[in-house]
C-alpha cells in the first residue's frame, strides 16, 4: 500500500499509484469532507488510503455497517454542503440502491461521488453486472476513466461538476482500473471543508408523495441541463483522428485496449476514435462526428450500455451507417488486447492478424498441471471449524445443507470440506436458512456466516430467524476482522478505519437480545470442544425447532502471522514423526494445511516456512505423528488474544 | 512502438506484487510509463496468481495470450500454467521451487518434466534456487526479491528500469538490508538452463 509521504507527494511529482489509490488521491484534491463505504474487492483500497490519512487532514473516513448505511452517511453529510463520497463494490450498490435511487430526486447540496467498483470476469465475486445501468435508471450521470492516471484527474472535477449542478455523480472503475498500477501526477491539496449546516428545505428533503411528485418532475426539467453540460468534457471525451469513414467510439477502460490495438495493427490513422467518459448520458458532441461515418463500432466492457444509447440516437438524428458492438466484442468477461484487435480487424476487414493479437495459444503441446485454486491459510481458523462441523453433522446424522455467504469461507465450498452449499449474497447465508427451515422436511439447515458479513446484513436475517420461529443452526466465523478484503476492522473489534478504539460490539450479546435462546461459542483450534459445542447445538435445534446461534471465535491466522513477523516473535513449530506416520492422508487430504506435504511414500512433512504453528493438525493426527518440535515466544500466545 | 511485457507468475502469498511494484517504481523513477495488472481479494488466497508488468508504449492493461516478451516464475506449476502468455522463444525467468497445491489427493507433476516443458517453448530460461538464496540473505521471505535481480540481470529491461534505481526503491522497503541482498545474490547467481 501507498505510504503517507507517498500519498502526500509534492504537487508536479509522478507517482506509481494503484488505480484505488489515484481515486483516493482525486477525491483529496477536489476537497472531500466526508467518506463512507464498506470493504468489498476491487474496492476497498479507496477508503484504506484515506483512511491512513483522514486525522491528518482532519476528514471524515469510515467503514461502515454496509453499503446502504454507508450511503445515507454521505447523503446527510452532503445535505450539510460537506463534499462526500461513498464507496463499494458492484454488488455493494445493490445493498445501498434504496437510498440511491431517491438521491437524483432531491439532488444534493456538497458534491456527491457515488464510487462503485464493477468485477468484470468475476475474479472476486458473485455476478459481474454493469452498474452503468443505474445511472441510466436513476438519472444519475455516470462516468469510468481509461486509467488510473485518468481515474485520479476524472474523480477531482467530478466534486466540481456534482457541486454545481446539485446533483449526485456515479463513478464507475473497474477491476482493471483499480487495480492496477500506473503513473499519477499529484496535483495540490485544498483546504477541507469538514463541518457544515443542513439548510431545511422539507419539499425538497422530505419525501412524501405530494413533494415526490413534484422532485420527479424538477429533475426530468433538469436533465437536459445536465446532459448539456457535458459537452466539451475534455481531456475526458475527445476525438481522436475526426474525418474518418470508420469511427469507433470506447468507453473508459475499453479506449485504452481499443487505442493500442489500432497503433498495433497500423489501423489508428485511418480511424476516428471517440474516446469518452461519459456512458451516461452521451453528450451531443462525441454524437456529431457520427453523421460523417460509413460504419460504427462501438467498443465496451460488459453489457451494451453505449451502444444501445448510440443505436437510439443515430435513429433520432436519421442515420444509415451500420452500427456494431456487441456482434463483435464478448458481452461475457472482461477484455483483451486480442479480444479487441480481433473485433477491430473484422471491422476493417482486415483477415490476418499479428500472431501475438491472434489470441491463439502459442503452445504446441499443453503439460496436465494440478488445478491450484485459492485455499484457506495455514493457521486459519474456518479450517478447524468446517473439520469439526463435518464430524458434528455426522455424528448427529442430521443432512445438512450449509447455507454459505460472502467471505474467505466461501473457500469451505471446495475439496474436502464441501460445507458452503449455497452462496448468493452478503448475508444470503441466515436469509436463505430462514426459507429452508420452513421447506425442509428430511433436511437440517446450517447457516454459517463471517463476523463483518453478520453485522453486514446477517443481523435482520437472525431477527427473522427468532420472529418466524426458523429452526437452522447459524455459525458466525468471528475471525476478529474482515479478511477476504484484506483485514479491516469492523463493528466487532473495537476499532474503527483510522484504528481509533471503539465500543466493540458483541455478536453474542446482539443475539441474545434478539431473543435466541440457545447461543454459546467455541475456539476452532480446540477440535473436540468444537465439535461437541456443535454436536449439542444441532440436537438443540433437532429437538426445540427453534433456531441456535454459536459464535467460532479465533483470530484470523494471516492478521495474527503478519504481527507476529513484523514484531519478531516466534511462532511454535511443528513437525511429522516420521516413524509414527502411516500416511494415512487425514492431515493432508481431509484437513489440508497448505503447511503439510506429502513425501513419495505416503508420509506427510511440514513446511517450516509456511507452517503458522497453530497445532490443530496435531489434533487431527489419529496417530499422534505430529508434535511440537519447538515452542513459540509466550508473546505469540498474546498476540491471539483479539 | 518499444514496449515490453512481463507475465509474473506464483502462489498468493509469495511477493509477487512487491516483486512487480518494486520493479514498475523504478520504472516510473526512470521516466517510463508503466502499468501493472495485479490479483486481489479472494483468488490471491494461496491460489495461482498471474501480474501483468507492461512497459513502454503501452496502453492496455493486460498482456494478450502469447505476447509476453518474458515470464518470470516464483513456482514451476505456475511458470508452466501461465506459459501459454509467453511468445515462442521468450525468455523465462524461473525459481527453482515445485509448491504442492492444497488439494486433497492432488499429484504435483515432477520438476525435471516441468522444467523441460517450459523450456522447449523459451528461447532462454534462467534457472535458481530462489529458496535457498533468500535464505542466505537473511530471509526466506525474500524469494521474491532474488527472482527480480535474476529478471534484472538477463539485460532484457536496459532499454526501461536501470539496476540502480530498482536499487533505490529496494532501499525504501521494510527490511531493505535483507532484499538488497537478496536482490544482489538473484542478480548475480543466475545460472543459464538453456539456449535455444
Amino acid at each position: 500500500m501507498v505510504s503517507k509521504g507517498e500519498l502526500l507527494s509534492p504537487p508536479g511529482s509522478i507517482r506509481l499509484f494503484l488505480g484505488n489509490e489515484a481515486i483516493a488521491r482525486g477525491a483529496l484534491e477536489a476537497g472531500v469532507g466526508f467518506v463512507a463505504g464498506y470493504p468489498g474487492t476491487p474496492s476497498t483500497e479507496i477508503i484504506e488510503t484515506l483512511a491512513k490519512i483522514a486525522t491528518d487532514l482532519g476528514i471524515h473516513v469510515e467503514w461502515s455497517t454496509n453499503e446502504k448505511v454507508a450511503l445515507e452517511a454521505v447523503y446527510g453529510a452532503q445535505l450539510t454542503g460537506v463534499r462526500s463520497m461513498a464507496v463499494m463494490k458492484h454488488v455493494g450498490l445493490n445493498v445501498a440502491a434504496d437510498p440511491f435511487m431517491t438521491l437524483s430526486y432531491t439532488g444534493v447540496v456538497g458534491g456527491t461521488v457515488i464510487v462503485t467498483a464493477d468485477d468484470p470476469n468475476m475474479w472476486s465475486s458473485q455476478n459481474e453486472q454493469d452498474n452503468r445501468f443505474y445511472g441510466l435508471k436513476s438519472y444519475i450521470p455516470v462516468f469510468e476513466p481509461s486509467d488510473p492516471g485518468e481515474a485520479k484527474e476524472l474523480v477531482k472535477v467530478l466534486f466540481d461538476f456534482s457541486e454545481k449542478h446539485e446533483h449526485p455523480v456515479l463513478f464507475r472503475t473497474t477491476t482493471r482500473i483499480s487495480h492496477v498500477r500506473g503513473p499519477v501526477k499529484i496535483g495540490d491539496l485544498p483546504q477541507y471543508k469538514v463541518k457544515g449546516f443542513f439548510k431545511k428545505d422539507r419539499p425538497r428533503f422530505a419525501m412524501i408523495p405530494s413533494h415526490a411528485r413534484e422532485q420527479r418532475k424538477t429533475l426530468i426539467e433538469k436533465w437536459p441541463s445536465i446532459v448539456s453540460a457535458l459537452e466539451g468534457f475534455e481531456p475526458f471525451n475527445r476525438i481522436e483522428n475526426p474525418g474518418n469513414k470508420k469511427i469507433i467510439i470506447a468507453s473508459g477502460l475499453s479506449y485504452s485496449y481499443t487505442r493500442e490495438a489500432l497503433e498495433s495493427l497500423g489501423l489508428y490513422e485511418k480511424t476516428t476514435l471517440i474516446k469518452i467518459s461519459t456512458p451516461f448520458p452521451i453528450p451531443n458532441d462525441m454524437l456529431e462526428p457520427l453523421k460523417d461515418a460509413a460504419e460504427i463500432l462501438v467498443v465496451e466492457e460488459l453489457e451494451p450500455v453505449v451502444e444501445m444509447q448510440v443505436k437510439s440516437r443515430a435513429y433520432d438524428m436519421g442515420l444509415n451507417a451500420p452500427i456494431k458492438g456487441k456482434s463483435l466484442i464478448p458481452v461475457i468477461g472482461e477484455l483483451s488486447l486480442d479480444k479487441v484487435a480481433k473485433a477491430i480487424a473484422e471491422f476493417h476487414g482486415i483477415e490476418t492478424l499479428p500472431v501475438n493479437l491472434s489470441g491463439n495459444n502459442p503452445l504446441t503441446k499443453q503439460m496436465e498441471l494440478p488445478p491450484r485454486p485459492p485455499t484457506m491459510c495455514p493457521g486459519c481458523p474456518h479450517r478447524g471449524t468446517y473439520y469439526a462441523l463435518r464430524k458434528a453433522v455426522n455424528k448427529a446424522r442430521v443432512k445438512p445443507v450449509f447455507s454459505g455467504d460472502i467471505g474467505c469461507y466461501s473457500l469451505g465450498v471446495l475439496p474436502p470440506f464441501q460445507e458452503q452449499d449455497t452462496i448468493i449474497e452478503m448475508g444470503g447465508s441466515i436469509g436463505l436458512g430462514n426459507g429452508f427451515a420452513h421447506t425442509f422436511e428430511q433436511q437440517f439447515p446450517i447457516a454459517i456466516i463471517g463476523d463483518s458479513t453478520f453485522f453486514h446484513s446477517g443481523i435482520t436475517g437472525l431477527v427473522n430467524a427468532v420472529y418466524n420461529k426458523a429452526p437452522q443452526l447459524i455459525i458466525v466465523l468471528d475471525n476478529r476482522v474482515t479478511g477476504m478484503t484484506g483485514e479491516q476492522p469492523h463493528p466487532g473489534t473495537g476499532l474503527t478505519a483510522t484504528y481509533e478504539e471503539t465500543t466493540p460490539i458483541s455478536i453474542k450479546e446482539i443475539a441474545k437480545g434478539v431473543g435466541l435462546e440457545y447461543v454459546d461459542e467455541f475456539d476452532p483450534f480446540d477440535i473436540d470442544q468444537s465439535f461437541k459445542t456443535i454436536y449439542k447445538a444441532i440436537l438443540y435445534v433437532k429437538t426445540n425447532r427453534k433456531p441456535a446461534l454459536l459464535v467460532a471465535r479465533r483470530a484470523c491466522a494471516l492478521e495474527i502471522d503478519r504481527r507476529a513477523k513484523r514484531r519478531g516473535i516466534n511462532n511454535p513449530l511443528y513437525q511429522v514423526v516420521t516413524d509414527k506416520c502411516t500416511g494415512c492422508g487425514v492431515c493432508y487430504n481431509a484437513f489440508t494445511c497448505p503447511a503439510i506435504m506429502v513425501r513419495d511414500d505416503k508420509k506427510a512433512y511440514i513446511d517450516e516456512t509456511l507452517c503458522t504453528g497453530c497445532g490443530v493438525c496435531a489434533e487431527v493426527c489419529p496417530f499422534n505423528a505430529i508434535v511440537k518440535v519447538k515452542e513459540g515466544d509466550p508473546e505469540w500466545y498474546d498476540l491471539w488474544n483479539i | 512502438m518499444k514496449k515490453v511485457n512481463i507475465l509474473v507468475a506464483g502462489v498468493g502469498g509469495q511477493g509477487l506484487i512487491t516483486l512487480s511494484n518494486v520493479l514498475a517504481k523504478a520504472a516510473v523513477a526512470s521516466g517510463t510509463k508503466v502499468l501493472v495488472a495485479e490479483t486481489h481479494g479472494l483468488s490471491q488466497r494461496g491460489g495461482s496468481v498471474e501480474v501483468h508488468v507492461r512497459m513502454g508504449d503501452i496502453y492496455a492493461p493486460l498482456i494478450p495470450i502469447g505476447g509476453a516478451d518474458i515470464l518470470v516464475g516464483m513456482e514451476l506449476i505456475e511458470a508452466a500454467r501461465f506459459l501459454y502468455y509467453l511468445k515462442k522463444g521468450g525468455t523465462a525467468v524461473l525459481n527453482d521451487r515445485v509448491i504442492k497445491p492444497a488439494v486433497p489427493g492432488v499429484k504435483e507433476p515432477a520438476r525435471n518434466n516441468l522444467i523441460k516443458y517450459i523450456s522447449s517453448h523459451t528461447g532462454k530460461a534462467y534457472l535458481i534456487d530462489a529458496l535457498a538464496t533468500a535464505q542466505k540473505a537473511g530471509s526466506s521471505l525474500a524469494q521474491n526479491m532474488v527472482l527480480l535481480g535474476s529478471l534484472l540481470s538477463t539485460g532484457l529491461l536496459e532499454d526501461f528500469v536501470s539496476k540502480e534505481s530498482v536499487i533505490r526503491v529496494i532501499r525504501t522497503l521494510r527490511n531493505a538490508e535483507i532484499n538488497e541482498k537478496a536482490f544482489e545474490l538473484g542478480f548475480s547467481k543466475t545460472n543459464i538452463l538453456r539456449r535455444i
